[in-house]
This record gives C-alpha cells, structure tokens and sequence, in this order.
C-alpha cells in the first residue's frame, strides 16, 4: 500500500491508501476525494483530472507523457510547471507519501 | 470456458416504438430482472446497469467504436472519427479539441455567447406563452456550435437541418435510399460552405475549430477537416437543445427546486442533473472484438453490445429516487456525456453555454417562468432523447 495526499484548495489534506498499479486519478475516485472528477475514465480526452504535484515529488513523479501537454494547456484551471493529468500518473511504492494538489476548478 | 457460459436471455417483446415513446420503465425492469438482455427489435445485448456501461465505455480494445460498415459512412461521406479507434482517432479529434476546452471558451467564446444569448433571450415576448423549444433551445444551440465551428456564416435553419439530416442519415439502419438522398444534398452544401471559409480561415488564424485544424503544423488531411465539422455539425446541436429543454422542464416542474436554485445560483448542478435525469445521448453501440462475458453471460465476438447510458443514470445503485429531477443529490456520477476515449468533446462547451451562460440569462430575464401545462409537453427518442415541444409562459 501506498500513502497518497490530496490537498485542496482550501489547505485540507486527505490520506489515502493507494493500490500500486492504480491511477492517482482512479485512487481519488475510489476514496471519494472531491475535486477530480476524471470523467473519460483515464482515457487522456477530458482534462478534468488535473493536480498539481508538489514541487518536492515532482522529480520523482516524472515528466508529462505525450499529448498531455495539450489538454492540461486548455484545462479549466491554468497549469502550473508540476501540473499533471493525474490519470497518467501511476501510484508505485516509491511514491509512497506522495503530495499532488487540487485545483480550483475541473470543469 | 467461455464455451460453458450461457449467451444473455432473448427478449422478443420489447418494441422500438415502446423505447422510443417511454424507456424508462423497460431500463428499470431491465435492471431488476434482466440487466444483460439480447433485444430482438433493436437486434444488439443492451446493457443497462452503470458498472457495465462504464466497462465497456473504457475497454475500447475488447468493445470497439470501429465499425466501418454503419450508415454513417454513406451519410457523412466518410469514415468519421467516431467511428474509429487509437492514434487514428486520436489525432482526428486532437486536430480540433484546443477549440473545445475550458481555457478557448473563457478566452475567446464567453463574452461571445453572453451577447448571442443575451440576443436571443432578448427576443423572446414577455408575457406571452411560445414553445421554447422551437424559440430557443433549437435556435441558440446552432448558433453558439456555428462559431465555434468556424462556420458563423451558416444560418440556424441550416445548421439544423444540416445535423437533422446526417443524424437520420447516420441512424437509417434500414438502408432506405432517401435519406441518403438528403445527406448528399446536405454535403454538398456543407462542402460549398467550407470551401468558401478555408482562406478566411488561412488569414485569420482564429479560435474555432475549423482554424485550428487548417493552420495546424501537421494539419490531418482536408477530407477529415470536413468529415470532422461534420460530426461535430451532427453531434452537437441536438445534444445541447435537448438538454436545454430538459432542464427547463425539470426546473419548472419542481417549483420549491427553482426558487432554491435561483436563490444560490446553482444554474450548473440544474445543468449536471438535468443531463442525469433524461441524458440527451441515451445509446451508443459498440462492437465486440473477443469472446468475453457480462454478468455471467457470454459475449461472443462479432456480437454488438449496446450502452444504455440513459438506465446508467437511473442506476438505483448509484442513484435515490432516480426517476426524479433533484438538483441537489449529494452525488451525481451520471456517464451523460459517456466515459473512455469517446468521451463527449462538447463537454465542456455544454457545460459552460447552458449551464453558466443560457440557464442563468435566461431565468434573470424570465425569473416566474411557468409551464402551464406539462401534460402537453411530450417527450420522444430511443437514441437521442428529450422534449419535442415546451409551451411556456414567459414572465
Ligand atoms: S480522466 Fe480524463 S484526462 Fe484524465
């Protein structure tokens, strides 16, 4: 099990158990954390999935993959450097304790 | 050991008509008793529990949208991106979504659409009863889908007739040759229409659709530029209407629901439940690529299952009361606008036009709207769905 932090905007952290190999959109979904709504189910076509990695994990959270440059670029929530679809990102052991950050708004 | 599951039960009762005129009491017994049902009228295994819905939705290797061999093609002249799977589609709709996203709307369109609505409100006679329906719903969902196109210049009456036209076309599963007369006529001055925008475009390198796809780096062929509007053309005036209308009645049916939603201004939760409560896309069909199974039940490859977000939406494991317009459920995971690589690029653009733009203008202008007969509305479709008429009062 891995530890994943949602933190919104408002500065409230949730903790949740992450199963490896899950996404960190689909872990928000299954622990009902609000503020990801992931609708194209990870598929890359919505944009309502984003969160900002904080700036200590984002090394060992990765680069964007391909293509998802361009929808975090019309999301409804300006991105920022670290900014990530957290349907591309995979939960593995050693992100355990990793921070992402909500965004204002999905949608 | 797929050899030694049963195939899903045969129904040979339930008719086009009886889904077309009132599904939701079939979907509900479907749910109940029968979740995974052969329907020998619509001749595809419904599905019509919202776990299922959403598998298929995000399997697209194993339930497949390529399917060259639908009506689609000789109504649109092309195979369309709806139609396909992988990189193929991807790029396709990739070439246009920019124009699409939240950030092209706050920029460009949203003070675009205040004055369009603002415009067409604007024009509805106070004090008087008119079908909203044909007066707005129609009207603005054309215009609004025109400029995003990049096809301002064509007139309502076009565009409607224009998506009517490739949607009978697109769903003419007898193969009759007159609508496919109807969708030549159509194309044929769609295509004039196009032609006559590429240079504009070329100069003017703006925000809609059209632009964007013409002066890409690596721009997709000029055939799937066309074929593209088109879709969007065919899928994206219905939808918005429908929904529109839909939310309107839902709104003016709960009266204690209005006056709240007025007072906290919670114009996209009435949007959001709205698309719940009667989804404007109610079906989609996808095909079976491999042996697998369902509930227990065999799914043969070759076979085509068919989504019925419309029963996912009222899914009573998700959902209390679902027959009910409640704009202020606690949750509300509707797959409305689908899920997976076809999720519905107008998302966001029906998310923000009706539901903080349309709804919120026009309840400021019409706050005691009222429906004085809501006997008289009458509701149609077994693909599509929603009211055919709304006779309101406007005041
Ligand atoms: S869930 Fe849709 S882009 Fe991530």
């Amino acid at each position: 099990m891995t530890k994943i932090v949602y933190v919104a905007t408002d500065g409230s952290r949730t903790e949740v158990e992450a199963r490896d190999g899950d996404s960190v959109m689909r872990t928000a979904l299954a622990n009902d954390v609000e503020g990801i709504v992931g609708e194209c189910g990870g598929s890359m076509m919505c944009a309502t999935c984003h969160v900002i990695v904080d700036e200590a994990w984002a090394e060992k959270v990765g680069p964007r993959s391909d293509g998802e440059e361009d929808l975090l670029d019309g999301a409804a929530t300006e991105p920022r450097p670290t900014s990530r679809l957290s349907c591309q990102i995979t939960v593995r052991p050693e992100l355990d304790g990793l921070v992402v950050h909500l965004p204002e708004a999905q949608m | 050991m797929l050899g030694q599951l049963d195939f899903a039960p045969l129904d040979e009762a339930i008719t086009i008509d009886a889904l077309t005129l009132d599904p939701y009491p079939i979907y509900k017994r479907l749910r109940a008793e029968a979740p995974v049902l052969r329907v020998k009228s619509v001749g595809r295994t419904l599905l019509t529990k919202a776990a299922d819905t959403k598998h298929v939705k995000d399997n697209p290797a194993l339930f497949s949208s390529n399917d060259p061999k639908t009506p689609m093609q000789p109504a649109f002249r092309a195979h369309t991106l709806m139609r396909k799977d992988g990189p193929e589609h991807v790029s396709e709709r990739m070439a246009m979504n920019a124009s699409f996203m939240p950030k092209a709307i706050k920029e460009h369109w949203g003070p675009l659409y205040e004055r369009l609505a603002e415009d067409y409100i604007g024009r509805l006679p106070r004090g008087e009863t008119v079908d909203i329906f044909k007066a707005l719903c129609g009207p603005i969902a054309a215009r609004i889908l025109a400029h995003i196109l990049g096809i301002p210049e064509a007139t309502d009456e076009e565009m409607q007739r224009w998506s009517q036209t490739l949607m009978d076309g697109a769903g003419n599963f007898g193969w009759r040759p007159e609508p496919f007369a109807r969708t030549d006529v159509a194309n044929d001055e769609m295509d004039r229409h196009f032609d006559a925008m590429v240079e504009r475009h070329r100069a003017e390198r703006g925000p809609s659709a059209f632009a964007i796809m013409l002066n890409a780096e690596r721009p997709i062929p000029m055939s799937q530029i066309y074929s593209n509007i088109k879709i969007a053309i065919g899928g994206g005036i219905n939808e918005p209407r429908d929904a529109l209308a839909t939310i309107i009645f839902g709104l003016l049916t709960e009266t204690e629901q209005f006056e709240e939603v007025k007072r906290q201004g919670a114009w996209s939760a009435a949007f959001e439940e709205g698309v719940r409560w009667v989804a404007p896309i109610q079906a989609s069909s996808r095909l079976v690529t491999e042996d697998t199974e369902i509930r227990g039940y065999r799914i043969p490859k070759g076979d085509t299952v068919m989504t019925i977000q419309a029963s996912a939406n009222h899914d009573e494991e998700l959902f209390e009361h679902p027959e009910r317009y409640d704009v202020f459920r606690a949750k509300n995971p509707h797959q409305a606008f689908g899920s997976g690589p076809h999720h519905c690029a107008g998302a966001h653009i029906a998310r923000r036009t009706v539901g903080q733009i349309i709804l919120p203008l026009l309840f400021e202008r019409f706050p005691n709207m009222t429906l004085p007969d809501p006997d008289v509305v009458q509701w149609r479709g077994f693909g599509f769905r929603g009211p055919i008429n709304l006779p309101v009062r406007l005041a």
